[in-house]
């Protein structure tokens, strides 16, 4: 599923978080943000499963489409739309529950019953997040149990379960170790062929590894928005030059 | 001169480390002090007989049955009515308010509540609901009342158990499409579940020791039968202490069984304390 | 300064001395073969070791600065074309050995001064001299506006070298005794004129670096394009 921006101003209060931000993301991408701390990256993130809509003082201008769909016309469901659009953030946050329920989770609100359905697609989630092999003795433990990187995979399998085209990331492996990180990279790169991946990290190398376009952002601004690899070797933008390079600031 | 630069400042600290340390064992000594001497007074008329069955002759005989069944009686009333309300008002105030004064505003006034004296809310419990309301010197009174006063205790433990919940948890269950009722109702409230049982666990600890605010509203002198009817006035612990230990018959015959009284009340508060402390243990694991 | 960029300043100041180093090099041999100079040839050839030696370190700084800071954008396409400007440069020593080896090995040499002056094999040298300052110079200035008259001069050279082939043939046509000579003298023709092409390949990489434009087979690229 498509995603875009279209002259997309936003604030905070009377802070000017986001400046006239135009951006189209492709499906079945992983796009990834990157930029220093406070430019806006995450905050465009959660435009679109609107989780910014929690934060008070809040106000948007703009459109962000998703699919076709403006979702911040005022016919939208903001629960329908999340169900589209999966999110996973940067803390691991299983639920206190048991493994097999944090994944059956977004099913039962949404109304599912069927005790064989949910026990299928738990399995088939926790197999795409690549935790199968390792919880399937153990569902009835408690999500706690596990450690920092496996709880990260099982909330991407919570997201997973409930078939959304999105997958938002909110730099998903910053707590992890390079263990885990790697298996989650892997399982991003896996992700792409069935969803629209789209990724915040810090990392910039995890960015050059992952994704197939990257978006530079800075102060609010969207400096550049390339292939990953044209912005790694030969970026035009000198700002972005100087972030990567580490010149910045 | 100092020997030794890394040792100037040991004795001193020393001095007040000790005063700091002998201040806390005094607080643990005198807990032990009351309850040692109420012991000591009381332990010999505590039997079964004293435990299940109505006192006799004037009081100076028999036992506290009616006054352990009012009592709890007493507890579970007011509990149903502050519990609703409280953990209701608790919710909205975390989780719904949106403008921060109407909030502020609640706390200040849900803690004056909790500062007004428990008569007060034994005259208010008998203006409003003994005569206004025609509930009559009753076990219904007594437990509007009471619940009235536990109130800002629920209200508080609950909306601090909620601030406890960590805002992941919600993000994490409104970004897969659950709305804000099933959130609370299935992440929010199981996992501050310990926390809330906690608070009730006190408050009824606090509610069963209470004199004041039944002491228009439900309780009763003396009544040879157990209450029947919510309308009912009930006998209940505290209240009864106090009328042994005051205006018996006889008040030297009474007295041991006035300590009684009061070792099986502090036994009940005592034990719910106990039973919070170790349920916030367990869940906090 | 950061010390990632300090890092990279020592790297550029390594090439720029083996660059400093080959530049002499070549001068030395141009010298030593247009005056049958054999003390300059030799000091020459002892000398290849030494450039040798520079290139292995230059490539261990390069790897040591790829794996330990992860360069990517501009400082990634430094150390890229570092990599290769030294492999280039190592090369454009070889050759300067090649030619100190010429004069000293080819037998007669110093009877043929006067056929070298015909042949015009110091304006070659010359020129691919001249392509080789223009190179660093740009590399010390960070900026390629030489680019062009480096590959002017390339053409020069080039011309220079059809030109001297002619002459030879020639030569060869009316002193039949200096068939063996001449053919060696084509070989050392052909070793400056590659000099000029490296000097070119230099200058690409300057470009890749500074510029991010891959120049490089470019024409081809094009060519296939309008195909």
């Amino acid at each position: 599923m498509k995603l875009e921006a279209k002259n997309v101003n936003f604030f905070y209060g009377d802070f000017h978080a986001l400046k006239d931000i135009n951006m189209q993301i492709d499906s079945n991408s992983v796009t990834a943000f990157i930029g220093p701390s406070g430019c806006g990256k995450s905050t465009f993130l959660r435009l679109f499963n609107r989780m910014n809509d929690l934060i008070d003082g809040t106000h948007l201008d703009g459109e962000c489409i998703v699919g076709g769909q403006n979702i911040y016309d005022k016919s939208v469901s903001v629960d329908e739309l999340r169900k589209t659009v999966g999110m996973v953030f940067q803390k691991p946050n299983p639920f206190p529950k048991s493994i097999f329920e944090n994944v059956a989770y977004g099913l039962r609100v949404n109304g599912v019953k069927d005790k064989k359905i949910i026990a299928e697609t738990v399995e088939k989630s926790l197999k795409q997040a690549a935790l199968w092999e390792e919880v399937k003795d153990k569902l009835k433990k408690s999500a706690f149990e596990l450690s920092g990187g496996q709880q990260q995979r099982l909330c991407i399998a919570r997201a997973l379960a409930i078939s959304p085209s999105v997958l938002l990331m909110d730099e998903p492996a910053s707590a992890l170790d390079p263990i885990s990180t790697s298996k989650i990279e892997e399982l991003i790169f896996e992700l792409k062929h069935d969803y629209t991946v789209v990724i915040v990290t810090h990392n910039m190398q995890q960015a050059a590894r992952v994704s197939d376009k990257t978006g530079f952002f800075m102060l609010g601004e969207l400096i550049e928005f390339n292939d990953t690899k044209k912005i790694f070797l030969s970026p035009d933008k000198e700002q972005t030059q100087n972030y990567i390079t580490g010149r910045f600031g | 001169m100092q020997k030794n630069k890394f040792t100037g400042k040991r004795a001193n600290q020393a001095i007040f480390f000790s005063l700091f340390r002998l201040m806390s064992y005094l607080v643990v000594g005198i807990l032990f002090c009351i309850i040692g001497f109420i012991v000591i007074r009381g332990i010999g008329v505590i039997n079964w007989e004293f435990l299940t069955s109505a006192p006799k002759d004037g009081m100076t005989k028999g036992g506290i049955f009616p006054a352990i069944i009012g009592t709890f009686y007493l507890v579970i009333g007011s509990m149903l009515v502050a519990f609703p309300i409280g953990v209701m008002s608790g919710i909205y105030m975390n989780e719904y308010a949106t403008n921060k004064h109407i909030v502020r505003v609640i706390r200040v006034m849900t803690n004056n509540l909790g500062g007004i004296p428990s008569i007060v809310f034994g005259l208010f419990g008998m203006s409003l609901f003994v005569n206004k309301l025609h509930f009559g010197d009753s076990l219904l009174a007594g437990s509007f009342t009471l619940g009235l006063l536990a109130l800002p205790l629920i209200i508080r433990v609950t909306e601090e158990a909620l601030k406890a919940i960590p805002d992941t948890y919600r993000q994490g269950s409104l970004a897969l499409g659950a709305t804000k009722l099933t959130t609370i109702r299935r992440v929010i409230l199981p996992a501050a579940f310990p926390n809330v049982m906690t608070g009730l666990i006190l408050s009824i600890g606090r509610v069963s020791g209470e004199t004041a605010p039944i002491l228009f509203t439900a309780a009763a002198y003396f009544l040879p039968h157990l209450p029947t009817s919510v309308f009912d006035q009930v006998m209940a612990l505290p209240y009864h202490l106090y009328v042994i230990a005051t205006s018996g018959t006889d008040l030297e015959a009474t007295r041991p069984m006035a300590y009684g009284t009061a070792i099986v009340l502090i036994a009940i508060v005592l034990i719910m304390n106990l039973l919070a402390n170790l349920l916030r243990r367990r869940f906090s694991k | 300064m950061k010390h990632t960029e300090t890092e990279l300043l020592e790297l550029k100041k390594a090439i720029s001395d083996m660059w400093s180093l080959v530049h002499s090099q070549l001068e030395k041999a141009k010298t030593s073969l247009l005056t049958g100079d054999e003390e300059l040839a030799r000091v020459v050839m002892s000398r290849e070791k030494r450039v040798n030696a520079f290139e292995l370190k230059i490539d261990s700084d390069c790897e040591n600065y790829i794996a330990l800071y992860s360069p990517v954008a501009i400082d990634l396409r430094f150390v890229l074309s570092v990599l290769k400007i030294n492999k280039t440069l190592e090369r454009i020593g070889d050759f300067a050995d090649g030619i100190a080896r010429f004069v000293l090995e080819t037998d007669g040499h110093n009877q043929h001064l006067q056929l070298l002056k015909e042949l015009k094999i110091e304006d070659m040298f010359d020129c691919v001299l001249e392509m080789l300052e223009k190179d660093k110079l740009a590399l010390e200035e960070e900026n390629t506006a030489m680019a062009g008259v480096v590959f002017t001069i390339d053409n020069k050279v080039d011309d220079c070298y059809s030109d001297a082939i002619l002459v030879l043939a020639k030569h060869i046509t009316a002193h039949p005794e200096d068939v063996l000579y001449s053919l060696n003298v084509v070989t050392l023709l052909r070793k400056i004129e590659r000099i000029g092409d490296h000097c070119n390949n230099i200058m690409e990489e300057l470009v890749f670096y500074l510029d991010a434009k891959v120049l490089k087979h470019q024409k081809t690229a094009q060519d296939k394009d309008t195909e």
